[in-house]
C-alpha cells in the first residue's frame, strides 16, 4: 500500500510540474516552428538552385554543387551552425542569432534536398520530354510545365520526412543561444532542478508538431494524387 | 496538287557510337501524301522518324522544310517542330494534366494562345476523335487506344503541316487497334501530310500513297502498296511480305 502511495505522490508531482510549465512554453514553440518553417522555405529554395547547378551541361557550376553536397553531408550539423555562428562574423558577416541559426539549418537541409529533386526528377520517365520537345517546346518550357509538376509530386513523401527532420534539427540552435523549445526546456531545469518532468513536456510538444505536419504531408499527398484515380 | 514538296530528305546518315543505323536515306514527302514507312525490326524506321524531328541527331545529310535547311540551332529546331506533330508508340501523355489540358499545353504555352480559344479548339479535337466526354479525366483512367487517340489530338492542336507516327499501334490491344487506325483514316481522307511507321500492313496498303520498305538502313524499295505489296521487286522485300503474311 505505501508503495502505491509513494507512485502516485510521485506521478502527481511530476503532472503538476508539467502543468505548471507547459504553458510557459509558448514563446519557446514559437520560435521552434518560425526556425522550422523559415528554414525548410529557404532549404527548399536552395535545394532547388543546386538541383539546378546539378542538371545543367556545365561541368564547373556541376562541381560547386557536388562540393556543397559533399561538404554539408560529411560534416555534423552542430559544427556547422557554431561556424556559421561563430565562423561568419570573422569575414564580417554579422546575423543576429535566429538569422544565423535559420541559414544554418537552411543550408544543411538544402543539400538533402537537392538530392530528392535529383532523384524525382530523373525519375520521370525520357518519353515526357521527348513528347514535350516533340510538340515544340524548349528545354526550360518542358522542364516547367512537364517534367518539374510530375517530379514535385514524387519528391513529395521523402520531402516530408526531411521536413520532419528540420523540425527536430532545429533544436540544435538551442546551442547558439536561441530559446526555442530544447533550450527553453534547459533552462527551466536547471532553475528547478526538476528536469525530467520538463524535458517530458518538450518531448511531447515536438511529438504534437510533428504529428500535425505529418498530417498535413499526407493531406498533402493525398491531393497530389488526383490523376492516379 | 500532289507536286509541293513539304519535306526533303537528303542523304540521311545516323550513327550509334560505331554502328551505322541509317545509311543514306532520300526521300521527298509532297503535301497531302500519306507514306507508310516498313521494314523488320532494326531496319531503322523510327529512327528515321526521329531524326526528321530532331528527337535523334543525325550525323550527316539535310532535312529541307519548304525549301529551307533546318539548322541544329535550338530556335530552328523548334520552329521546325512546331510545324510537325508526333504521335508515339507508348502515347506519352501528360499524367498530370487532365485530357483537355494535355491537348491545350501546346498552344498556351509555346504558342501562347489564348487560353479561352485553346479550349475551345481542344474541345474540338477531342469532338473529332470521339472523346469530347473526356475532357476533365486524367490520362490514367482511359484505354490505350483512347490514350493514342488523345495524344493524335494534343499533335493536331498546334496545326502541325504534317504528322509522324511511331508505330502508333504497336503497344495496344489487339480490339483497340482498330478505332486508332479509324481516327489516322480519317486525317488521311482530310488531306493532312503523314509518315506512318507501322507494323499493320493491311492499313498500310488501304491508307498510304507510298510505301517505303527500310532494311539495314537503306530504303530498299518503294513504290505504290500495289506495286510493294502485290509485285515488290527485291528479294528481301519478298522475303518481308511472306514472312508477315
Amino acid at each position: 500500500m505505501d508503495l502505491f502511495i509513494s507512485i502516485f505522490e510521485s506521478f502527481k508531482n511530476f503532472f503538476t510540474v508539467v502543468i505548471k510549465f507547459a504553458p510557459k512554453f509558448d514563446q519557446a514553440i514559437l520560435f521552434t516552428l518560425e526556425l522550422s518553417i523559415f528554414s525548410i522555405l529557404l532549404g527548399t529554395v536552395i535545394g532547388l538552385i543546386v538541383t539546378s547547378l546539378k542538371l545543367t551541361k556545365l561541368k564547373w557550376l556541376q562541381k560547386i554543387a557536388y562540393a556543397y553536397i559533399s561538404i554539408v553531408r560529411g560534416t555534423p550539423l552542430l559544427l556547422q551552425l557554431y561556424f556559421i555562428f561563430f565562423g561568419l562574423p570573422l569575414i564580417g558577416l554579422e546575423f543576429n542569432s535566429f538569422v544565423s541559426a535559420t541559414i544554418g539549418l537552411a543550408f544543411h537541409s538544402g543539400a538533402y534536398i537537392s538530392e530528392i529533386f535529383r532523384g524525382s526528377i530523373v525519375s520521370i520517365h525520357y518519353g515526357q520530354e521527348e513528347a514535350a520537345r516533340a510538340l515544340g517546346m524548349s528545354k526550360i518550357q518542358a522542364f516547367v510545365h512537364i517534367i518539374l509538376p510530375q517530379a514535385f509530386k514524387r519528391s513529395v513523401p521523402a520531402l516530408g520526412n526531411q521536413f520532419i527532420i528540420a523540425v527536430k534539427d532545429s533544436s540544435l540552435a538551442s546551442v547558439i543561444t536561441i530559446t526555442e523549445i530544447t533550450l527553453t526546456a534547459r533552462q527551466f531545469s536547471a532553475a528547478t532542478y526538476n528536469p525530467f518532468p520538463i524535458l517530458f513536456t518538450a518531448g511531447i510538444y515536438y511529438y504534437l508538431i510533428i504529428t500535425i505536419l505529418s498530417k498535413l504531408l499526407k493531406g498533402l499527398e493525398r491531393r497530389l494524387r488526383v490523376d492516379e484515380r | 496538287m500532289k507536286d509541293n514538296i513539304i519535306i526533303k530528305i537528303k542523304d540521311l546518315h545516323k550513327y550509334f557510337d560505331d554502328l551505322e543505323v541509317l545509311k543514306g536515306i532520300s526521300l521527298d514527302v509532297h503535301e497531302g501524301e500519306v507514306i507508310s514507312i516498313i521494314g523488320g525490326s532494326g531496319s531503322g524506321k523510327s529512327t528515321l522518324l526521329r531524326c526528321i524531328n530532331f528527337l535523334e541527331k543525325k550525323n550527316k545529310g539535310d532535312i529541307i522544310v519548304n525549301g529551307k535547311k533546318i539548322k541544329r540551332s535550338a530556335s530552328d529546331i523548334n520552329k521546325l517542330r512546331k510545324n510537325i506533330g508526333m504521335v508515339f508508340q507508348r502515347f506519352n501523355l501528360f499524367p498530370h494534366k487532365t485530357v483537355l489540358k494535355n491537348v491545350m499545353v501546346g498552344p498556351v504555352v509555346i504558342k501562347k494562345e489564348d487560353k479561352k480559344i485553346a479550349k475551345d479548339k481542344a474541345y474540338e479535337l477531342l469532338k473529332n476523335v470521339g472523346l469530347e466526354d473526356k475532357a476533365d479525366v486524367y490520362p490514367a483512367m482511359l484505354s490505350g487506344g483512347q490514350q493514342q487517340r488523345v495524344a493524335i489530338a494534343r499533335a493536331l492542336a498546334m496545326e502541325p503541316k504534317i504528322l509522324l507516327f511511331d508505330e502508333p499501334t504497336s503497344a495496344l490491344d489487339p480490339e483497340l487497334v482498330g478505332e486508332v487506325l479509324q481516327v489516322i483514316d480519317d486525317l488521311a481522307k482530310s488531306g493532312m501530310t503523314m509518315l506512318i511507321v507501322t507494323h499493320e500492313m493491311g492499313f498500310a496498303k488501304e491508307v498510304s500513297d507510298r510505301i517505303v520498305f527500310l532494311h539495314e538502313g537503306i530504303i530498299e524499295e518503294s513504290g505504290s502498296p500495289t506495286e510493294i505489296f502485290e509485285n515488290p521487286q527485291s528479294k528481301r522485300l519478298q522475303s518481308f511480305i511472306s514472312s508477315i503474311w
